[in-house]
C-alpha cells in the first residue's frame, strides 16, 4: 500500500487554502462591483513579501517541534536596527538587522537545546525582551527613513506583478525548499519534530540542528523586518501580534503540524499566499476589518480541528455509532467458537 | 526456532570491553564490565532486569559516558562522547526503544542519521540498496515512499533492523531487536545477522528469549548486578544453566498447576470485527480462568483485545459483562463495565512515568480511597501497601518514580494496578511480558495466575509459545484476523506454532483436515 501525496496533509492543506482563495480573488469581479487587475496581484505580492518572511522563520521551528514567538520582536527590530544605522549605507542596515537575528536564534537556540527548555516561554520572555530593546532604541517612537532612492528601489514593479522586495522573499522561500527537500537538514529538521528521542538514537546531532533552526527563523526574521522598514520609509517598535496570527495561520494553512515533523517550504508558500489573497480580497471588497477577523479565526479553527489526531477516531466512532454495526449479530453464530 | 548458528568467529578480538563503570546518583549500575566480541562474531549479552545489560549498550553506543573504564575498536581505544562520535567509530545500533520517525517515509527512515549521506539528499541513488535491505528483514511488500506511520509496530522495527544493518558496522549492536516481532518475521531477522557477521562485523545481541540467545550466538556474556559474572560458549550452556547464571541460583519453575476453578461466564463476545483487522470474533470467558489469544503480528489478537477495552473506535459486534451489554468504541464505558487492559506498550499507555510507584498503582482507583472526594492518606497509604505487597516491590521504593524501576518491575507495577479492584471483573493484557526476562515473565505469570484465583477473567496475547503454554487455560489461535482454532488443556506447541503461522492449513498436504472453516474445530473440542 502507498499513500498518494495528494492525500497527505502536508500537501493537501496549502494546495486546497490556495486554491480556493484564488478560485475566489479571480471571481470577486463576479459577486461585487470591484475589479482585478495586476496591480491586485502586484499589491497581493506585497503583502506576501510583509507576511512571507515571518510565515517562513515560524514555519521552520514548527516542523521542527517547536514555536518560536520571538519572530515579530525580530522583524521590529530588524527594521528599527535597518532605519537607524542603514541612512547613509543601507547595506549597514540590512547586515546589523540580520545579524541581530542571527544572534538572538543563537541565544535562544542554545538554552533551548542545550538546557532542553520549552521553546514558547523562552521564545514570549525574548518577543517582550526584543520590543523592549527597540523601544529604547527609538524612544518609543516610530523612526523614519530618509534614503529615498533605496524606498523606491524595495518596492518598484519588476515584471508587472513583482517588486525586489517580493522577489527577495519568493528567493527566501526556494532557497527553503531546496534545503528541506535536497538536502540531510531538511530530512532530520522534520525527524527531530516527528521523535526527538528516536532522532537522537539514530545518531542525528539534534542540539546543533535545533540551534541552526533559530539562527535561520531570526535571521529570515531579521530580513523581512529590514525589507518592510525600507518599503514603508519607517520603523515602528511595536507592530502588533496580528503578524504572528497571521504568520502562524499560514503555516498551518500551508500543512506544517502544530505537533512538528510535518510541512515544507513549498506547502508554507501556499499557505502565506493563501493569507495574502484573502487580505487583498478584504482590501478590494471594501470588507469591514471586523468581518476579516472573524473569518480568519474561524479559518483557524478549522484548520486545527482538520489537524487533530483525534478527528479520524471519533468520525470512524460517530460512524460506527450511527450505522447498524454496532448491533449487528455475526451472520454466522455457529462459526464462532464459544467457550 | 529454526535458528541454527554457523560461526563467523574469526578469534580476532574487533571489541574490547575492559572495566567499564557507570554510576547514576548513589546507584552503581555498571561495576566494572569486560569483556570481548571477536570479528564475525555473534556475542549474547545476557541479565535479569536491572543487572547492567542497557547501560553497558547506552556506553557503547554513545549514548552515555562512562565513568571509568576503556572501550576499544579494532585495537584502538575510542571516546564514544555522543551517538555521532560512535557512528563515526562503527558503531551501529537497534535500540530496545523503537526508535523511527512515523512522519519520515521508509526511506527517509534508512537514511536517518546516516553520516555517509553527506549533506545532499542522495536518496535515488541509493534506492536499489535500500530495497535490497527491505528485502533482507522481509519487508518485499513495503514500498520505500510509504509513510512510516502506516506500517505496524513489527514493520517499524523491521525498518529500524534495516537501518542498522545497512551502515556497514564495525560493531553492530541489537537491544532486544525481536521483542515485537513474530517468529516468522524473527527468522528474518537471524538470517541478515548472520549474513553481516559473516562479513566481519562483531555483533551485540541482547535479549531475553534465551532460547533465541543460544540457538543464534556463538558466546554469551551474563551480567548480575552490574558486573559480568561470565563468559562462556553458547554450545555449553542450556537455558537452566543461563537462567542459574543471571539470577545466581537454579531457576524455580513455575507453578503449572491449571488450578483455576471455572466459575460463570464473565465477558460474552459475539462477532466483534474491526475492519481489515479481525473479522467475526466471539469467546466466552469464565472468571478463575485465564484464556489467551495467539497469533503474529497483524493476526488480530492484539485488536481483539483493544477493540474489548474500547479502545477501537471502528470496532462493531456485541460484548456483555455479566449479561450487561457493554458499548463497543468506548474505553471509559469498558472500564466502567469492569474490564481493565494493559497495554503492550507500558510506557505511552501505561505508566506516568515520572510519578511514584504508589502514586502509578493506585492512578485508577481513586474513588475508592475518596470520602466526600477527598483522598483518605490512611486508605491511600493501606492500598500502596498492599499493591507492593502484590508486586513484591520494597515498601520504601514507594515514593520513587516507576521510571527508575527496571522493565520487569514497571510492568508488574501496571499489572498490580488493575489487581485487587472490587470493580474489575475481566483483566485483559496484551503480551504482557513483552522485553520482560524470566525472573520478572514469572513474577507476572504469577500475578496473571492468582488474579484468576481472585475470581476475574484473564485474556491476555502473546506470541511466545513456552507463555502460551505455561499459562493458558485455552488458547485461541488467529491468523489474519480470522479464529484458527480454541484448544482447551494441553496442546502440542507444534500445533499452535502451525495454526498462528499458516491458519492452521498444513503448506505441505493438499488434505489437511484442518481445512474445515474457521471455528469448527473448537465447536468439536466443546462438545
Amino acid at each position: 500500500m502507498t499513500s498518494h501525496p495528494l492525500g497527505r496533509p502536508a500537501v493537501l492543506l496549502p494546495l486546497t487554502a490556495f486554491g480556493v482563495t484564488l478560485v475566489a480573488f479571480v471571481l470577486v469581479p463576479t459577486y461585487s462591483d470591484a475589479t482585478i487587475g495586476s496591480f491586485d496581484v502586484y499589491n497581493t505580492l506585497q503583502i506576501f513579501a510583509r507576511l512571507g518572511p515571518l510565515a517562513l522563520a515560524l514555519g521552520l521551528t514548527m516542523i521542527a517541534g517547536e514555536f518560536d514567538l520571538s519572530v515579530v520582536g525580530t522583524y521590529a527590530l530588524g527594521g528599527m536596527l535597518t532605519v537607524q544605522l542603514g541612512q547613509e549605507h543601507v547595506a549597514h542596515g540590512v547586515l546589523a538587522a540580520v545579524g541581530a537575528g542571527a544572534a538572538i536564534g543563537l541565544a535562544q537556540g542554545c538554552l533551548i537545546a542545550g538546557l532542553r527548555l520549552p521553546s514558547m516561554p523562552v521564545t514570549l520572555a525574548t518577543y517582550i525582551a526584543l520590543l523592549g530593546l527597540t523601544s529604547a532604541l527609538s524612544g518609543g517612537l516610530t523612526k523614519t527613513y530618509a534614503n529615498v532612492d533605496v524606498i523606491l528601489w524595495v518596492d518598484q514593479t519588476v515584471l508587472t506583478w513583482f517588486s525586489p522586495r517580493s522577489l527577495i522573499t519568493l528567493a527566501l522561500f526556494a532557497l527553503a525548499a531546496l534545503v528541506l527537500a535536497a538536502t540531510r537538514w531538511g530530512r532530520e529538521l522534520r525527524a527531530i519534530g516527528g521523535d526527538r528521542r528516536a532522532s537522537r538514537v539514530a545518531g542525528v546531532a539534534v542540539g546543533p540542528l535545533l540551534v541552526g533552526t533559530f539562527v535561520a527563523s531570526g535571521v529570515i526574521a531579521g530580513l523581512g523586518g529590514s525589507l518592510l522598514s525600507l518599503s514603508l520609509g519607517s520603523a515602528n517598535p511595536d507592530p502588533g501580534v496580528q503578524p504572528l496570527i497571521l504568520a502562524a495561520a499560514a503555516a498551518l494553512l500551508g500543512g506544517v503540524s502544530l505537533a512538528g515533523g510535518r510541512g515544507s517550504a513549498v506547502g508554507l508558500l501556499g499557505g502565506i499566499l493563501a493569507v495574502a489573497l484573502l487580505a487583498e480580497i478584504a482590501t478590494v471588497t471594501a470588507l469591514p476589518a471586523y468581518v476579516t477577523q472573524l473569518f480568519y479565526a474561524g479559518l483557524l479553527g478549522i484548520i486545527v480541528v482538520v489537524d487533530a489526531p483525534d478527528l479520524h477516531s471519533a468520525l470512524v466512532r460517530l460512524r460506527a455509532d450511527l450505522g447498524p454495526g454496532n448491533a449487528r449479530v455475526p451472520a454466522h453464530p455457529a462459526r464462532n467458537p464459544h467457550v | 526456532m529454526t535458528v541454527a548458528s554457523t560461526s563467523a568467529r574469526t578469534g580476532h578480538e574487533l571489541v574490547r570491553v575492559d572495566g567499564l563503570v557507570k554510576s547514576f546518583g548513589s546507584t552503581r549500575a555498571v561495576r566494572g564490565a569486560s569483556f570481548g566480541i571477536e570479528a564475525g562474531e555473534i556475542h549474547a549479552l545476557c541479565g535479569h532486569n536491572g543487572a547492567g545489560k542497557s547501560t553497558v549498550v547506552k556506553m557503547l553506543s554513545g549514548q552515555e559516558d562512562p565513568d571509568g573504564g576503556e572501550i576499544s575498536i579494532g585495537g584502538e581505544v575510542v571516546d564514544l562522547r555522543s551517538r555521532q562520535a560512535a557512528q563515526r567509530a562503527g558503531v551501529a545500533l537497534v535500540d530496545q526503544e523503537l526508535s523511527v520517525v512515523p512522519s519520515l517515509s521508509v526511506a527517509e527512515n534508512l537514511m536517518l542519521g546516516d553520516a555517509r549521506t553527506g549533506w545532499l539528499n542522495r536518496a535515488r541513488r541509493s534506492r536499489r540498496r535500500f530495497r535490497a535491505l527491505l528485502d533482507s528483514v522481509g519487508l518485499t511488500h513495503v514500498a520505500l515512499d510509504r509513510p512510516l506511520s502506516s506500517l505496524g509496530i513489527g514493520e517499524r522495527q523491521l525498518v529500524e533492523i534495516a537501518r542498522a544493518l545497512g551502515q556497514d558496522a564495525r560493531l553492530l549492536i541489537l537491544d532486544e531487536p525481536t521483542a515485537t516481532l513474530s517468529d516468522v518475521e524473527s527468522e528474518y531477522v537471524y538470517a541478515s545477522v548472520r549474513k553481516v557477521a559473516a562479513t566481519g562485523c562483531a555483533i551485540l545481541f541482547v535479549s531475553h528469549r534465551l532460547g533465541e540467545v543460544l540457538a543464534l550466538c556463538d558466546r554469551v556474556t551474563v551480567m548480575r548486578d552490574g558486573a559480568v559474572v561470565a563468559t562462556a560458549a553458547a554450545d555449553g550452556l542450556t537455558v537452566d544453566s543461563l537462567i542459574e547464571q543471571m539470577l545466581g541460583e537454579a531457576p524455580s519453575r513455575l507453578d503449572r498447576t491449571r488450578a483455576g476453578r471455572s466459575g460463570d461466564v464473565v465477558l460474552s463476545v459475539t462477532g466483534l470485527s474491526v475492519p481489515g483487522r479481525v473479522h467475526d470474533f466471539s469467546i466466552s470467558l469464565r472468571a478463575g480462568q485465564v484464556y489467551a489469544v495467539a497469533g503474529q503480528l497483524g493476526s488480530g489478537a492484539s485488536d481483539v483485545l483493544r477493540a474489548l477495552a474500547g479502545l477501537v473506535p471502528a470496532a462493531t459486534g456485541v460484548v456483555e459483562v455479566d449479561g450487561r451489554r457493554v458499548r463497543t468504541g468506548r474505553p471509559t464505558v469498558a472500564s466502567a463495565a469492569g474490564i481493565a487492559f494493559v497495554s503492550n506498550d507500558r510506557k505511552t499507555e501505561g505508566l506516568f512515568l515520572d510519578k511514584p510507584i504508589g502514586w502509578n498503582l493506585l492512578a485508577t482507583r481513586l474513588p475508592t480511597l475518596t470520602r466526600l472526594g477527598v483522598v483518605s492518606r490512611a486508605r491511600w497509604s493501606r492500598s500502596v501497601a498492599e499493591l507492593l505487597g502484590v508486586c513484591a516491590i520494597e515498601p520504601h521504593r514507594a515514593r520513587d518514580a516507576v521510571g527508575s524501576l527496571s522493565g520487569g518491575n514497571q510492568q508488574k507495577v501496571f499489572v498490580g494496578r488493575c489487581l485487587h479492584r472490587d470493580d474489575v471483573r475481566v483483566l485483559l493484557l496484551d503480551d504482557p511480558t513483552r522485553g520482560v526476562d524470566v525472573g520478572g515473565r514469572a513474577a507476572i505469570h504469577d500475578l496473571l495466575r492468582s488474579a484468576a484465583t481472585d475470581g476475574l477473567a484473564v485474556l491476555f496475547s502473546s506470541t511466545e509459545l513456552e507463555e502460551l503454554l505455561d499459562l493458558a487455560d485455552v488458547v485461541v489461535t488467529m491468523h489474519k484476523g480470522d479464529v484458527v482454532r480454541t484448544h482447551v488443556g494441553d496442546t502440542a506447541g507444534s500445533v499452535l506454532l502451525r495454526e498462528i503461522t499458516h491458519g492452521g492449513h498444513d503448506p505441505h498436504d493438499p488434505r489437511d483436515p484442518h481445512d474445515r472453516g474457521v471455528g469448527a474445530p473448537a465447536k468439536e473440542l466443546l462438545s
